[in-house]
């Protein structure tokens, strides 16, 4: 009884004893922390340009120009800034995949089939443009 | 455009991966490799398109030559 009595005292100080040269650490490294945290934080600040931001007459005009060097157009006179791929410029499903993958080029952009699939008019292809951030 | 069916979905979606492809090409035989895929798509424009197996052979047909012509080691076409 008087030894269980012992054994459990030693048990109990012990771990007290190895708490205490971490805690001794901890109050040690902490100035040090103190001394680096500033540089640390002026450093980790970068500064941003604002996005440039396409205006949609300069989508319209890229979108245009691209068309306009396209060798299928029947009527370059007819591309405007809503001409439908087939229906206005006379281009078949194929020849629009052409387009929009020029599009892709000239934003440096890749769009997902299912998104391009959606894309007939010079009108759609500016909308999404404008809707993505990546486009330049 | 009158809403596609599955069949032309994927010939489109064939199309576009060959135009993919021909980016990864050199510069200067690229023209080269947009024409041959140009030709061998309009080869085959006049297939009516209720002919599907027609269609599915020539797409499966034209993956394998997708995937023949793809490899790096073919640097250009004629």
């Amino acid at each position: 009884m008087f030894r269980s009595a012992i054994v459990r005292s030693l048990r109990a100080s012990a771990p007290r004893a190895a708490v205490k040269p971490s805690a001794s650490f901890q109050i040690r490294s902490s100035p040090i922390a103190a001394q680096f945290t500033p540089s640390l934080v002026s450093q980790s600040i970068r500064f941003y340009s604002a996005p440039a931001g396409l205006s949609k007459d300069e989508i319209e005009g890229r979108i245009v120009n691209l068309l306009k060097n396209f060798d299928k157009v029947s009527d370059a006179s007819k591309i405007t800034g809503v001409s439908h791929f087939s229906n206005d410029l006379g281009l078949d499903s194929l020849d629009t995949v052409e387009v929009v993958m020029a599009i892709e080029e000239e934003f440096s952009i890749e769009i997902p089939d299912k998104e391009a699939d959606q894309i007939h008019s010079v009108e759609k292809a500016v909308e999404y443009i404008q809707a993505q951030p990546d486009a330049h | 455009m009158a809403r596609l069916s599955g069949l032309q979905r994927d010939v489109l979606s064939l199309y576009r991966q060959c135009l993919r492809e021909v980016r990864k090409k050199p510069i200067d035989s690229q023209s080269n490799f947009k024409n041959y895929a140009r030709a061998e798509f309009q080869k085959h424009r006049s297939v009516n398109k209720k002919d599907f197996s027609a269609i599915e052979y020539l797409l499966r047909k034209g993956q394998r030559q997708l995937e023949m012509y793809a490899s790096p080691g073919i640097r250009n076409i004629r």
